[in-house]
This record gives structure tokens, C-alpha cells and sequence, in this order.
């Protein structure tokens, strides 16, 4: 992430130095311009005869008196930084990929970010569960917190992060599962405007839940 | 640990194939475990009918805005096949004659999406003011006038509006039905135990009695629900 920052501030760097090392450039190109303009205009020859005195005046003057004007017009610097912490799809095996697999060897990029290519399951983007008009609201809490929660088969998250789902009407199968616990399955039904409360306790793996 | 993320996303979803369309109640080890239970020809059947506190914690839809919702289990007799059908029972209101059907999830969720259209917002807003006025001098005579108290009231009635109700619209309508359906009792051969909710579109009253009736291989089977 540094060497990104790095590369971004030098490029911005260069771009100015860039800008500052040809300002004859822009005065000579500028020059032509207003000439034009002031071939152009009949109403403003009175005008035109006085810049072109003054034209003269300064190919007239000394040595000394000709140098380098600098005259900045404004610059503007800028940085930006996307972070994506959802899953992520390539529609393709990306080139240094281990199929099937998306991999990016940014290490920049969150763990989350591989998925598998060509998915029978949902796909949710970032925003998939944001609150809406016509949708219904899904409270989530889990034990453990950090346990992958799953809504049709298609990664949805971890349950820390998703404690409100926000979700269009309809059915939907949840599954909330951690790693050494038995995952926990429910079937939901989500109505507009409808809030439902969720608690998924995950049990063990060879530990029975007490009747 | 990404490898066994992508591992249980495959697990979890052949699971979510193998659990498709799930259909019914988990049927209990026995007719007697339910709080009515009767039997004939080998064919036990254990009914509960839910209170409206339990409907409303079963089902996210709001089947008491038109049903009395039974929960009915049927035990097949031993080697046997037995046919299902929802036509097969009947409630019976306060002893009439004239008893009623189930509905099917399509018209419970039809009428449950109609009665939610239906539900308006009424809002009243009462105004009450009560004032002095200290008086002042007349224009055209110039003497000063009494002062007096004034009193006003109004009230003014707001009529729908604001977002709308849950359950009204048609996505709303489509999961009522599958909710329904998928909670509802599986019609068909069953040769073993199955179990399900079962709506009857009748509206409750106090001081009803309800009486369900079961018809199997023509015989018929009656259960008095409690109140």
C-alpha cells in the first residue's frame, strides 16, 4: 500500500515539476492566440495597436529586463485511495490467477476479495443489503461474531459487519457457519416493511444442543 | 483459509440444493404428543390450534388478519399409503351445519396482500385555543372597548398517505405465499408421518367453538379445538 502511495505522490510530483519547467511554452502559445483574436476583432484595433507598442517595448528592453516570467495559473493536487472489502469476481482467470480462483497479489487488497469464477450462487455487492423502500429488515446476531454468513449459498459477509440486512421481499435460505461449528440453517421470509430478529448460535462440532 | 471459505461456500450451498422447497412441520414421534389426537382405520392424526400469539410468532405473515391456522399431523397406517388432500378437512364454527374448507396458500396470501391495501392511516388532529383580548380604542368614537376572552376548537382528520403497509406489495404477496406453502400441510400419498399448517378463512370471535373434522377412507374423525 505504501509503494502505491509512493507512486501516486511521485507521479503527482512530476506532473508539477512538468508544469513549472515550460512556462515559455505557454506564453509562446498563448502569444499567437490573442494575435488572432486581435485580427479578428475590427471594434478593438485601438486596443491592439496599444498591446502591439507594448509587444515592442519589451523586445526593446535589456537583456536582464527579458527574463523569465513565471505566471502560474492555478494547479490543483490531488490523492485517492478505493478500498473494497467485499467479495470479488473476475469473469476471467486474471493472468498471474490460480484458477479457478481471482487472486490479486496486492497484499492491499482484503482477504475477501477472491471468488469463484463462474458461481451457481449469488453474487452481493457492496450496498446489497442497504435499506430501500419496499424492504424488509433482518437483524443478525451470531455466536461467534466473525462467522461467515451465507444467504442462498452466496457469501454475504461476515456477521459482525452485518448486523442489519436489509433485504427485498421474498424467501431466502440463511446459513451462518464458523470454522470447528456446526453450521446454523434458517429459512427466511422477508415482507416489506417487516423487521425480523435472528439469533444464530453456533454450536460446537460433536456438542449436541440441550432440548 | 481462503480455500476452506470457498469450501464451505460450495458445502453450504449443496446443502441449500439437497433442503430445496422444504414442505410441512417436523411431524412429532406420535399423534399423542399433540394436544388433540384421535384414530381410525390405523390412521392417527394430532391436531394444535394455534392461539393468535402463536401464529404471530410461527409465520412473519399475518394470518390472523383472516385464518384460524391448525397444525395437523397425519400418521399413515404401518406398510400403507394414504392420500392427502386439504378438501379432506373441514371446521366446523359454534356446531353449524355449514362448515368451512381450508384455503390454499394462493388465497390466504391474496387476501392477507387485499386487507393490507385496504389499511389506511387515520390521523385526527384536534386544535383547542383559548385567548385574551385586552380591547382598545374605537376608531370612530375614540373610547376604549372592553376587553373579552375568546375560545376556538377544531379538529381535522388525515386520511392514508405515508409509506405503505407491509404486506401489500406484490413481491410482499409472492413470499406470503411461499411462507404459507412452505409451512403448509403436503397434500399427496404420504406413507409416512407428515405434518403442516392448515388455514381455515374464518374470522375469530369470542365464545366460538371449533370443531375439526378429518375424513378418512370415508369415515369421519372429529377433534373439538380449544378456544
Amino acid at each position: 500500500m505504501r509503494c502505491r502511495v509512493l507512486r501516486i505522490t511521485t507521479l503527482l510530483l512530476g506532473l508539477v515539476a512538468a508544469s513549472l519547467s515550460s512556462p515559455r511554452l505557454t506564453a509562446q502559445s498563448a502569444e499567437p492566440a490573442s494575435a488572432s483574436a486581435r485580427a479578428d476583432s475590427a471594434q478593438v484595433t485601438a486596443a491592439s495597436e496599444t498591446n502591439k507598442a507594448a509587444g515592442q517595448d519589451d523586445k526593446d528592453a535589456p537583456a536582464e529586463k527579458r527574463k523569465l516570467r513565471l505566471r502560474l495559473g492555478g494547479f490543483s493536487v490531488g490523492a485517492g485511495y478505493s478500498h473494497f472489502s467485499g467479495p470479488y469476481y473476475y469473469p476471467y482467470a486474471y493472468p498471474y490467477a490460480y484458477a479457478p480462483f481471482g487472486f490479486y497479489p496486492g497484499d492491499w487488497v482484503a482477504a475477501s476479495y477472491w471468488y469463484p469464477v463462474g458461481s451457481l450462487y449469488p453474487y452481493y455487492g457492496p450496498g446489497a443489503f442497504a435499506a430501500g423502500d419496499g424492504r424488509g429488515e433482518v437483524r443478525l446476531t451470531a455466536d461467534p461474531k466473525a462467522a461467515d454468513v451465507y444467504i442462498n449459498g452466496g457469501y454475504a459477509g461476515t456477521a459482525d459487519k452485518l448486523k442489519t440486512l436489509w433485504l427485498d421481499p421474498g424467501a431466502y435460505d440463511l446459513t451462518v457457519s464458523a470454522i470447528g461449528r456446526e453450521p446454523f440453517h434458517q429459512r427466511l421470509y422477508v415482507l416489506s416493511g417487516k423487521s425480523l430478529k435472528i439469533t444464530a448460535r453456533l454450536n460446537s462440532e460433536g456438542v449436541k444442543e440441550k432440548p | 483459509m481462503r480455500l476452506t471459505r470457498w469450501w464451505s461456500a460450495v458445502a453450504v450451498g449443496l446443502a441449500s440444493f439437497a433442503a430445496a422447497a422444504p414442505k410441512g412441520t417436523v411431524p412429532r414421534s406420535s399423534p399423542e404428543q399433540y394436544a388433540l389426537h384421535a384414530a381410525r382405520d390405523g390412521v392417527g392424526v394430532g391436531v394444535l390450534a394455534l392461539s393468535q400469539e402463536q401464529a404471530r410468532k410461527q409465520f412473519v405473515s399475518d394470518v390472523n388478519r383472516c385464518c384460524v391456522v391448525v397444525e395437523v399431523a397425519v400418521y399413515p397406517a404401518k406398510d400403507k399409503t394414504l392420500d392427502l388432500s386439504l378438501n379432506d378437512f373441514v371446521l366446523r364454527v359454534n356446531g353449524k351445519e355449514v362448515g368451512t374448507k381450508p384455503a390454499s396458500a394462493k388465497v390466504v396470501a391474496t387476501t392477507l396482500q387485499k386487507k393490507a391495501r385496504s389499511t389506511r392511516d387515520i390521523t385526527v388532529f384536534p386544535e383547542v385555543g383559548v385567548g385574551y383580548e385586552s380591547g382598545g380604542y374605537d376608531p370612530v368614537s375614540g373610547t376604549q372597548r372592553r376587553g373579552g376572552v375568546y375560545k376556538q376548537a377544531g379538529v381535522g382528520v388525515g386520511i392514508g398517505g405515508g409509506a405503505p403497509q407491509s404486506g401489500s406489495i406484490e413481491k410482499d404477496r409472492s413470499a406470503m405465499e411461499t411462507e404459507l406453502s412452505e409451512k403448509g400441510l403436503p397434500e399427496g400419498a404420504a406413507s409416512a408421518p407428515v405434518a403442516g399448517y392448515v388455514y381455515f378463512p374464518v374470522e375469530r370471535k369470542k365464545n366460538f367453538t371449533m370443531t375439526l373434522e378429518y375424513t378418512v377412507n370415508g369415515e369421519k374423525v372429529q377433534l373439538k379445538l380449544p378456544q
